[in-house]
């Protein structure tokens, strides 16, 4: 499948589950995977997706304005860089972020071994 | 490499390309090499003269960047390639210009000889208001 094909339906398939099922994130970690949200620097799938359960908000909707993919090496790893806006309930303003994965490929599926995540003030 | 190790890496690393970007553009043709991957602005680049000469051929001639959030991560476990992930989010002030561009920019950076690290992956977006 086309490396790009691949990024955009992993984007879509994060942000759906973080909008709409969020606990169902636990399945896209694993246990050395990295999350840094903004500049907090988490480790393993339990503790990434705990982090990302207990943020301070129900309802949201991730709307993604750009994304770049590429190769990280030889060993079949990608790299995908996001950019958009995070719709919270209620909020009249939505938040613009930035974020960045690193995906490796496990039996056919990716994982997200990397994450870093970071609101872009005006 | 140990943690905060590669957190200084990252440091350096932001700290000198900015440096070159903003002083001596062309130098920056040290830091890629013919494997290097650039996104700028969703158009893709690859290798270290095609690099250099489209970050040579951008639209100013003098320009500052001002860095708000440096990021990093291993990007393998240990025992991998050493490769570090760096996230940076910022804003570039073009000469002549009102109103400074907000950016984001990611790095992989890869060991090569002799404890220097150069950019296997970059990928560069302005984040529009």
């Amino acid at each position: 499948m086309d490396p790009d094909a691949v990024a955009k339906a992993f984007v879509e398939h994060y942000y759906s589950t973080f909008d709409a099922n969020r606990p169902g994130l636990v399945s896209l970690y694993q246990e050395g995977s990295m999350l840094t949200f903004e500049g907090q620097k988490i480790q393993g799938s339990q503790n990434i997706v705990a982090k990302l359960t207990s943020l301070p908000f129900q309802q949201c909707k991730h709307n993604i304005t750009t994304v770049d993919c590429q190769p990280s090496g030889p060993a079949g790893g990608m790299l995908v860089f996001v950019s958009g806006n995070l719709q919270l309930a209620g909020e009249q303003h939505a938040l613009k972020f930035s974020q960045m994965f690193h995906l490796i490929s496990n039996q056919g599926t990716y994982y997200v071994f990397n994450d870093i995540f970071r609101l872009n003030y005006a | 490499m140990a943690e905060t190790n590669k957190e200084e890496v990252a440091s350096a690393f932001v700290n000198h390309y900015y440096h070159l970007f903003d002083n001596d553009r062309s130098s920056l043709s040290s830091i890629y090499n013919p494997t290097s991957l650039l996104s700028f602005e969703g158009q893709k680049i690859y290798g270290v003269e095609n690099i250099s000469n489209k970050l040579k051929q951008l639209p100013f001639d003098q320009c500052h960047h001002l860095i708000s959030t440096v990021d990093s991560q291993p990007s393998s476990m240990a025992g991998g390639c050493g490769g570090i992930l760096v996230f940076v989010s910022g804003s570039l002030q073009l000469h002549g210009e009102d109103h400074p561009l907000r950016f984001s920019q990611m790095f992989h950076l890869i060991p090569g000889l002799q404890g220097s690290f150069f950019v296997q992956n970059e990928m560069f977006r302005l984040n529009y208001g």
